[in-house]
């Protein structure tokens, strides 16, 4: 026990003597408890959850272990999406992008409709003779060497330069546009689009606060609404604006650029019904419009199919709370 | 004083007291601090710390401190002081003064490390207003000034000018902040002209820095995929530009800030890494592009970094 004052030993040891006494309370018998004693144990218990916090938490930057099949045809893609749902056969547009790739490719595919997360933690992501894959970009330089693939050969290479500046614009910057709409301004929405009930969406708001912390360091999200809607506004214009009278992006017949400017406005055109971003790539820019329902008749003649049958499950809504913990 | 180890509120004022104690002792004479008192000084400072941190810090509009007195029209332009390798370490900073000076708006820097309105750097202060974000910069200017530096440029040029300012600065931006905080740390005091020892307070931006990155979501890649994908976005940038003297013909446009102030920063503060080789070997004309743009614009630039003198 403590004898003077200036004994901090004492004193600590004296505290954790009270703390056990006050632990020891809270599971006798906690109706017993002196508000001390419970402030005491509140406040240890803080202190611990902070310190495993800082050192264990945060964001697990680790790699996923992904649950490979036991067995595989050699040589087909076995694509890891996100299920339909009635507003789009996938609620990711980097997974519409893949998807869309591969039917322009003609490269067999067999989809595997969400059960785990990539390698990078992150949706789509393929396996291939074994080894998982994560990354649309990365997954379709990949199948273009070994597939022999080449949907730019008709391009010049300056064309190519174009294509993936477009590519990288409307995926690093107007993505951040539908999330931000679809998961901050509109989540009260989010029910209806995921086909779930709102008290599942009541559980899914740790998500949107999420994105809110992922979009401030990102930048993006320290804009007000008018600036964040105007950037992306603007982007969407450039895409209209270069798309012109022509069918695709870079002339009379699609190539990669479209799978990827396709799958961002895909999700803008059929998720976001009644948005400003919606108004403006029907209303401002109705070649935008025109441009994407060219492509789904193209190559997404099974689209009602998809979607129609879309029917959410437990193990869905699980995936989706996997992925937006990451 | 407490009488008996379930008197909560009796090991609490006995701990109090040696606190007081231990910071008396701290302030009269360090030396004989015991290593018990030094630990619960320590201990409380970090808690406080901590309880200040979690209520006014984390995501917050950062609080501006403007000037009492201004003139109407002129630009105070906040941006971190020239150092030896460059006259500003933040590509934003490059693109936007390289803005100014191509569109002969006259500015006044204020060297400093005030964050601006959005928490970020660099920011401008406006007749008594401040303003953040150099692309919502730029178009408040062009309208205020009656500046339109594309003015050349068909709508589709417009168009491909956004896309190669997004590819850069969404894009190519991150895998340099990649190779600076993550990559090449150790050599970061050196280029912040700081002694090694604050290195290590730097260690707490890093693993922010890499939160960020895994956020984004390019943090999640190999340093062999990252690399991969800054060369192409490079290579595109090289391609575009082939033998143009700027990237969308024979006079210099908005685009070009922007490309600029990413690849200054690839040329003068990354020597000797993947990156800097690929702007310099591998597509010489995009270090050609950097000289030609720096020696237009930025006749003061060794004057700047010279005097460059690192207060830290």
């Amino acid at each position: 026990m403590s004898e003077s004052p200036g004994n901090v030993q004492g004193s600590l040891a004296a505290l954790y003597e009270s703390l056990q006494t006050s632990v020891l309370q809270l599971f006798t018998d906690p109706t017993q408890l002196s508000p001390g004693q419970a402030v005491l144990v509140a406040a240890s218990a803080l202190f611990v959850g902070a310190v495993v916090w800082t050192c264990c938490g945060g964001q697990r930057q680790r790699r996923t272990k992904v649950k490979l099949r036991a067995e595989f045809t050699p040589g087909m893609v076995y694509l890891h999406t996100l299920p339909a749902v009635k507003a789009i056969p996938c609620l990711t547009p980097f997974g519409i992008k893949l998807e869309t790739y591969l039917r322009m490719a003609d490269i067999p595919y067999e989809p595997m409709y969400g059960r785990s997360i990539g390698p990078k933690g992150k949706v789509p992501w393929i396996e291939y003779n074994g080894e998982a894959m994560g990354d649309s970009g990365l997954i379709m330089e990949f199948l273009n060497r070994e597939k022999g693939v080449d949907l730019n050969r008709t391009l010049s290479d300056a064309d190519k330069a174009v294509s993936r500046a477009f590519t990288k614009m409307v995926e690093e910057n107007t993505y951040w546009g539908m999330a931000w709409n679809r998961w901050i301004d509109n989540f009260d929405n989010l029910h209806d689009l995921f086909e779930v009930s709102k008290t599942v969406m009541f559980f899914l708001r740790p998500f949107k606060g999420r994105l809110q912390q992922t979009m401030w360091a990102h930048g993006i999200g320290r804009h007000s609404k008018e600036d964040m809607e105007g950037i992306i506004e603007k982007d969407l214009w450039a895409i209209s604006t270069f798309l012109g009278t022509k069918p695709y992006l870079m002339g009379d017949e699609p190539t990669e650029v479209d799978a990827a400017v396709f799958g961002q406005l895909s999700e803008l055109l059929w998720t976001l019904p009644g948005s400003y971003l919606h108004r403006i790539v029907t209303v401002g820019c109705p070649n935008l419009q025109a441009y994407c329902s060219r492509i789904k008749n193209r190559y997404w003649s099974d689209w009602d199919q998809l979607t129609k049958n879309a029917k959410k499950t437990k193990e869905d809504m699980s995936l989706y709370s996997e992925i937006f913990s990451m």
